[in-house]
């Protein structure tokens, strides 16, 4: 689904160039719900704006759905964006002058296509993360764990190929933070979404298929969850970053 | 089912605000330039200013700041509606909407916007100019010349600006979403403006360089004129000015960023300080504009003062209250029929001095002009006959003045004011005299000049010289000068209105000339089969008015008739009249860059507010009492109003000043110019209180749109 091969990344403040991505090779396959953790710095964030074809890459190929990114022009990455891509930002970014319905129809109304169909589709999303009773409210008026709620069915209106999250729990209690896992876990089990999640919450991080672990701009370690269970992968999170901050 | 285009109309409506701002600050802009430009390409203004007078100069540089001052205004609402829309652009773009669609729907509302907002502007811009001038007619003065009337060439000057302002728009616009990181354009509206760290000495160079550039950019022209004989084009020697506006942007910069005082207790304004700083540039930038508009503003509405006082002091301070000259061909009142006339009005004479004098053609050095690429240069050459001057025996001039003076025969004494100025009257040094009918000459020597303002630009001979050299002189080569007094001088305004309109039904049309008409140049220009300007013929050609009998009442006729009596009491109560397009312009002036001040001010007053409200509900949680905050806001929203108007008027009242000690030769202040800086002091403490009134006006809308709010 996802591939991501020896990417590079480094911004220039002033005189100085700060290398951020320094080799990243990465696989996320169809129905998996992936997260990357990291200290501050580490190149998460990059990572996930790379993917997302928000800032372009210095070297190296991110290929989706077995398309390279890397020389489509402005348009066609727009249109990755919209049709193969779903975002879920940590400040939700939802629009304030839209009903939570509107919100979640935006991709489908900004790629022309928000017909009956999207329709019956945003309706449908609003009852599977339980936001129906408050679809025709404005953002204003709902709490944060309902609005990151909107923000995924938004982020699966177009039905896209991929999930990208960043830091979705970060602005949010225990109790909407539990809620919006559950929601993507919800997306990945009844609507087989994929999802790639960059978060520092190991709770967060504890209901995923497999982590990836950041470091200075390089993949340290990935772990997989495997058949265990949902704590006793959160230790092995806790135990695996703990022996990253001792090296 | 939803379009783009109706989720960007929904999001439009939500935001009205923003677009009210903005569509605001180009409406208003456009206005006020629109109606300056009116006021400045009207008939009745350009009929009344002198081309390449300083008053229109004057005007046209204020025009040029106001210009500036709207334009950055302008760019400064553009750049805060497309920081706060970039949050929505930014979402857009995240979400897959391509560039040229964002880009589409943005044209779109902002050429409606643009258009309807600098539309509206324009078109409202002549109507108010002409609802202010009428109110300045009804309010202040009225005469026949103020009868307005535009020039509709001037909508060109207001289109040029509309289409500028659509630019930028249109510019900023277009730049916002060019940017290639997308997370850039949604963390947008939420950077603030940083200010590199400002050193200190800041502060106190920015001082010395705005006296330096008001020095040197007031100073080096006249050095180039008299040093290096050059007319250097306005707009080179107006970057001498530039250092004077460097240090303008850095002692704000100081102000802003670091204080002036060293504070004992650096944590008390610690909120409002450390707010404003991180204003950034914008502020800074605002400030400076404001500042220059103030000043240009105070530049304006000082014009009325110092003319007034000027004028005011001048009259008082003749020692006749009557006094008029006339061509000795023409058949002008003498003693008997201004007795006669007096008695009719019931006023009495109390003496009457009248005495001859001649018209001479003088020697001189005449300015030879070069037009070159770089502007124009002149070399002075030497003309035994150069230009005609009046000339008194010393017996007349003794006789009119009271004075007793005795001169050495072969020698002659130039006449300057009480002040010892030229005023740009005084002819200078003569050294040989021509008898314009007989071609007798005459050597002379210059000796010290004597001083008498009612006879400035004369000059003295000895008796005996005086008979010799005015020998065979025709009567259109002579002329009569006449001083009387009056008791209760204040109360013969009949009169002297009687006696002046009386002069100039009995004055010919040979003598309805210009104050600067010369009959010996005209005689040499026709020698040289050159047009002279200053004749009749050729004055509307040159840019004057000609001067008309009819129009003895206007402002052209009262100040430039070469042969305008000089009564006291008519000079006095006619003053404002002779003068009021000169006072209702720079009045109207004035109030447009007061108008345009205060609308910057408030608008970033109120945006200040509004984008820290956030910061204020934090200091509210954190147990703030209300006293804290609204010492918080009044710091930023002081600096923002108080600053600009502290800095703009003492600039200013400091540059006037300094003009005036320039101005006179020898260098000083006089007492007519020292009583105009005074009435100038009064119009600053009356503005100034009136800006502090709108100050705080904008501080409790500040207040209850942040701190009261809840």
């Amino acid at each position: 689904m996802l591939k991501v091969e020896n990417l590079h990344k480094s911004y220039q403040v002033g005189k100085t160039t700060y290398e951020v991505l320094k080799g990243v090779s990465l696989e996320v396959k169809k129905g998996e719900f992936v997260a990357v953790m990291g200290a501050s710095g580490s190149g998460k964030t990059t990572l996930l704006n790379c993917i997302s074809c928000y800032i372009p890459v210095d070297r190296g190929q991110i290929t989706l759905g077995g398309q390279p990114l890397a020389k489509l022009g402005e348009d066609a990455l727009a249109e990755i964006r919209n049709q193969k891509l779903g975002f879920v930002f940590q400040d939700f970014l939802l629009l304030d002058g839209l009903t939570v319905r509107e919100n979640i129809l935006l991709p489908a109304i900004i790629g022309g296509s928000a017909e009956a169909a999207e329709e019956e589709r945003a309706d449908q999303l609003c009852q599977v993360f339980g936001i129906s009773a408050i679809r025709d409210k404005y953002p204003a008026e709902i709490s944060g764990g309902e609005k990151q709620r909107t923000a995924v069915a938004r982020a699966l209106i177009n039905q896209p190929l991929l999930i990208l999250a960043d830091e979705p729990t970060g602005n949010l209690d225990s109790k909407s933070s539990r809620a919006v896992i559950d929601t993507f876990r919800q997306a990945k089990e009844t609507l087989g979404a994929t999802i790639f999640m960059v978060t520092h919450d190991s709770f967060a991080a504890s209901f995923c298929d497999r982590v990836v672990i950041l470091r200075d701009g390089v993949v340290w370690r990935t772990l997989e969850k495997g058949s265990g269970d949902r704590a006793a992968f959160q230790d092995l999170l806790l135990d695996s970053i703990r022996e990253m901050g001792r090296e | 089912m939803m379009r783009f285009s109706q989720v960007y109309g929904r999001l439009r409506r939500k935001n009205w605000r923003q677009y009210a701002l903005l569509a605001g600050c180009c409406f208003f802009s456009v206005l006020l330039i629109t109606a300056y430009v009116c006021m400045m390409r009207a008939p009745t203004v350009l009929n009344v200013l002198p081309e390449g007078g300083d008053s229109r100069k004057q005007m046209m540089m204020i025009f040029a700041l106001v210009v500036i001052g709207c334009g950055m205004f302008t760019a400064y609402a553009a750049s805060l509606f497309f920081r706060n829309k970039s949050r929505e652009m930014g979402v857009f773009l995240a979400l897959g909407a391509s560039r040229q669609q964002v880009k589409g729907e943005l044209r779109k509302e902002l050429a409606l916007l643009s258009v309807l907002s600098c539309g509206a502007g324009a078109l409202l811009g002549a109507p108010l100019a002409w609802v202010l001038w009428q109110i300045f007619r009804a309010v202040v003065v009225d005469t026949q010349e103020m009868a307005l009337t535009f020039d509709p060439k001037a909508y060109l000057l207001a289109l040029a600006f509309s289409l500028f302002v659509i630019a930028v728009l249109f510019f900023q616009g277009g730049r916002s979403i060019r940017r290639t990181n997308i997370i850039d354009i949604v963390q947008e509206s939420r950077k603030s403006e940083p200010i590199r760290a400002v050193p200190r000495w800041y502060g106190p160079v920015g001082i010395f360089l705005l006296a330096a550039g008001a020095l040197l950019g007031y100073l080096i022209p006249s050095l180039f004129i008299t040093v290096f004989h050059w007319y250097p084009p306005d707009g080179f020697t107006a970057i001498f000015y530039l250092p004077a506006l460097v240090g303008l942007y850095w002692i704000l910069l100081h102000t802003v960023v670091n204080g002036w005082r060293r504070k004992r207790n650096r944590y008390k304004d610690l909120i409002a300080t450390s707010m404003m700083r991180f204003q950034g540039r914008q502020t800074v930038r605002n400030m400076l504009v404001m500042t220059v508009l103030i000043a240009g503003a105070f530049f304006a509405s000082f014009y009325v003062p110092m003319l007034g006082t000027g004028a005011a002091h001048g009259y008082e301070s003749r020692p006749v209250d009557y006094a008029y000259h006339w061509r000795a061909d023409q058949d002008i009142p003498q003693r008997e029929e201004v007795e006669a006339l007096a008695r009719q009005h019931g006023v009495t004479l109390i003496d009457w001095t009248m005495a001859p004098a001649a018209v001479l053609g003088v020697d001189g050095f005449a300015h030879v002009e070069t037009e070159t690429k770089f502007g124009i240069t002149y070399t002075k050459e030497y003309r035994e006959l150069l230009c005609g001057d009046v000339v008194l025996s010393e017996s007349a001039y003794n006789a009119l003045t009271g004075e007793h003076i005795d001169l050495t025969p072969g020698t002659i004494a130039g006449i300057m004011d009480d002040e010892g100025s030229g005023e740009g009257v005084f002819g200078g040094e003569a050294t040989r005299l021509t008898n314009m009918v007989t071609g007798q000459t005459m050597a002379v020597t210059p000796v010290e000049p004597l001083c008498y303002t009612m006879l400035l630009g004369r000059f003295v001979l000895d008796d005996g010289d005086y008979a010799q050299i005015t020998q065979g002189l025709t009567d259109i080569w002579r002329e009569n000068q006449v001083f009387f007094n009056v008791e209760n001088c204040g109360e013969t305004y009949d009169f002297a209105k009687a006696l002046f309109n009386e002069i100039v039904d009995r004055s010919g049309p040979e003598v309805e000339q210009f104050d600067a008409y010369d009959q010996v140049q005209e005689i040499l220009a026709n020698q040289a089969g050159e047009p002279y300007g200053y004749a009749r013929e050729n004055l509307e050609g040159e840019g004057y008015e000609v001067i008309d009998y009819d129009l003895r009442d206007s402002s052209n006729f009262r100040l430039f008739w070469k042969y305008m009596p000089q009564f006291r009491v008519l000079d006095q109560a006619d003053f404002v009249k002779t003068m009021a397009v000169y006072l209702v312009l720079f009045l109207f002036i004035s109030v447009v860059c007061f108008a345009a001040v205060i609308v910057i001010a408030f608008t970033r007053c109120m945006t200040i507010a509004l984008t820290n409200a956030k910061v204020y509900e934090d200091l509210k949680r954190l147990g703030a009492p209300r006293g804290y905050l609204y010492r918080s806001l009044r710091g930023q929203a002081g600096r923002v109003f108080l600053v600009p108007a502290l800095v703009g008027t003492a600039l200013i009242y400091a540059f006037y000043a300094m003009i005036m000690y320039f101005n006179g030769n020898p260098a000083g202040i006089t007492a007519s110019e020292g009583m105009g800086m005074a009435a100038c002091m009064v119009v600053v403490a009356v503005v100034s209180l009136l800006f502090f009134g709108v100050y705080r006006l904008t501080l409790r809308k500040a207040c209850q749109a942040t701190i009261d709010k809840n």
